[in-house]
């Protein structure tokens, strides 16, 4: 098994401009799925 | 299953494993076949992770749980986006540019040998565990449909995953899953089409989710706090992040598939779009299962769906105790279905006092035939069944093959075979990768070509699915298969969340005390699920914190010397 000698490129995401901008808005999305989880629970409950 | 099922069945298997093979061509380094030669792009990574992730028994199990138990299961989900976003900031950058096949292979870099060892053994007794629960899932399905025996079914599935992982490695395996999601995205929206297609002309949509909330199966999130209760919000999102952190970021079967990136950006896209798709996709299939349940409510369901359990019960010599049950529960199907109409009429027309009545006779004869279902398992159970018993994996399946028309039913079938053998050739893969790289290499035959590791790949790859088929004779002890999948990964993946959590971030500690800490996390799990009743979503937590504290004691007590520190890549 050869040695592995390529060079890992680590570029910004191509949308929001960098990966702490890209992980906040999962975060956001996360929390309005949650929110949208809750109000079906109730509506229905 | 008539002949255009066949036709839909076969065309849609053939066509999925020969477009792999054909992708996976060239496969002929222990690079490429391993890792794909570092060339996969993210959308096909993050197909794959998902399609290895949803095996047969997230259609089969989770519907029937959804059916049963109603949609909480979903908060199972809710800390995945919360360990994505963990990992792509540290486990993927860190792995990547560590070059390695495997994720224990860092543990060397940053320990020693007895830990990397000790984490592949873990993963290798968990996985292997795993395995051949994914290969018994299927072997339900036909042994429903066609009454064959469960281990020849899990033998033919098995061989033919063997054949295409062994030939075309991981390029195939992730190609397969490519197109596997496609097949089962598209058998989903049929299926809930069609639940809603055969339900009474008066019944519309609302209706159907108000009668489906009214006998709570629709409490997707629950917000009370119980260490005991398996699925509420808080260990969604605690619990569930551990588990997540430790599935995605230590099980070789993901990281595996990450490592296949071009580039580190490329893999950390696609956990951040497997994080966004995952939740929307396992509520949509909990949803198929609470709309099965409205169907039911219609249509007479049986009192058990596990239909050779089902005859069993009803033989004449235990009529005297099965003939009381069924007639409460036909009795009760009878008001149920009657209040259900009510309920629907009394919405149409407005009327909130005969629509709150309505509620109240609904409720009370659902909780007649959950009775009477409890009572039917318990017969069955008294009367020579598995102990414990659960129809829950037969609920979808007997609505699938009942209900559904030519052409559709094969669909099905597809979706749960496909799905069954891209998950299994990704665990098999994984496991024999760890079993050559972590293994075999290090502690073995440390010198070779790279054509002889590559067949030796070929070898594991082969062992580990003959082993897989073996024990997935078992699966029909552990009930919902769902819950005993991932109970089984909980009582591994905490320690090895807790030794990564180790290498990451606490430098000053040695290998002896991560070595050490996985042991006492261990320990610690075992005895919290053999000796209380806390939910297994809070082992991998509790699991996490022995090993990182217990590692940080050892390390401050018996501090690494320059000497004994291994030498870093």
């Amino acid at each position: 098994m050869p040695s592995d000698t390529r060079e890992m490129r680590d570029e910004p995401p191509p949308f929001l401009g960098t990966w702490r901008r890209a992980y906040a808005a999962l975060v956001i999305y996360l929390a309005l799925l949650i929110t949208l989880c809750y109000l079906f629970t109730r509506a229905f409950s | 299953m008539r002949p255009l099922d066949w036709v839909v069945l076969v065309g849609s298997l053939t066509s999925i494993i020969a477009y792999g093979l054909y992708r996976g061509r060239g496969s002929n380094t222990v690079d490429r076949y391993l890792l794909a030669g570092k060339s996969m792009p993210w959308y096909a990574m993050a197909l794959s992770i998902m399609a290895t992730q949803a095996s047969a028994i997230t259609f089969i199990s989770t519907t029937g749980q959804s059916y049963a138990d109603g949609m909480r299961f979903v908060q199972f989900y809710f800390g995945l986006p919360l360990a994505m976003v963990v990992l792509s900031a540290t486990a993927v950058p860190i792995f990547h540019r560590a070059k390695v096949y495997t994720a224990y292979e860092y543990l060397e870099n940053r320990f020693d040998a007895k830990t990397r060892a000790l984490a592949s053994l873990i993963f290798l007794a968990q996985r292997g565990l795993s395995v051949g629960l994914t290969f018994y899932a299927p072997a339900i399905v036909l042994s429903v449909i066609f009454g064959w025996p469960d281990r020849l079914t899990t033998l033919i599935i098995g061989m033919t995953v063997v054949v295409y992982t062994v030939t075309g490695g991981i390029r195939t395996i992730t190609w397969n899953d490519v197109q596997q999601m496609a097949i089962i995205l598209l058998g989903l929206v049929v299926a809930l089409i069609m639940v809603f297609v055969l339900l009474p002309r008066q019944v519309s949509f609302l209706d159907a989710l108000h009668l489906a909330g009214s006998a709570g199966k629709l409490n997707a999130v629950t917000t009370h706090f119980d260490w005991n209760d398996r699925y509420n919000l808080w260990s969604g999102l605690i619990g569930g992040m551990f588990l997540a952190l430790s599935y995605f970021g230590c099980d070789q079967s993901q990281v595996q598939r990450y490592l296949t990136g071009k580039s580190i950006a490329q893999s950390k896209l696609s956990l951040l779009f497997t994080a966004a798709a995952k939740i929307p996709m396992q509520f949509f299939i909990l949803f198929i299962g609470a709309m099965v349940f409205v169907f039911y409510i219609f249509e007479p369901a049986p009192l058990v769906f596990q239909k050779a359990e089902y005859q069993r019960i009803r033989a004449p010599q235990l009529s005297a105790r099965y003939d009381p049950i069924a007639a409460r529960y036909r009795d009760a199907q009878t008001r149920r279905k009657d209040a259900a109409f009510a309920l629907v009429a009394a919405r149409h027309s407005r009327d909130a006092r005969a629509e709150e009545e309505s509620v109240a006779r609904y409720r009370k004869a659902q909780q007649d035939v959950d009775a009477a279902r409890r009572d039917a398992a318990h017969l069955v159970e008294a009367t020579g069944g598995q102990k414990g018993f659960r129809d829950t994996n037969y609920i979808f399946l007997s609505f699938v093959t009942r209900y559904l028309p030519a052409g559709i039913v094969g669909l099905v079938i597809a979706v749960i075979l496909a799905a069954t053998m891209s998950s299994s050739s990704g665990e098999i893969n994984s496991l024999a990768t760890v079993s050559v790289v972590d293994l075999y290499k290090r502690h073995f035959r440390k010198q070779a070509s790279d054509h002889h590791y590559l067949n030796a790949s070929r070898v594991a790859t082969a062992f580990w699915g003959a082993y897989a088929v073996a024990f997935a004779g078992f699966g029909n002890h552990l009930g919902s298969l769902i819950e005993a999948v991932n109970i089984v990964g909980s009582l591994f993946y905490g320690s090895l969340l807790g030794v990564f959590t180790l290498a990451f971030f606490f430098p000053s500690v040695s290998g002896t005390g991560a070595f050490l800490g996985m042991l006492a996390g261990e320990a610690a799990i075992f005895t919290t699920f053999l000796f209380t009743g806390i939910s297994f979503l809070w082992y991998n937590v509790i699991g996490c914190v022995v090993v990182i504290a217990t590692g940080l004691v050892i390390s401050y007590l018996r501090p690494q010397t320059a000497a004994s520190h291994p030498v870093r890549s």
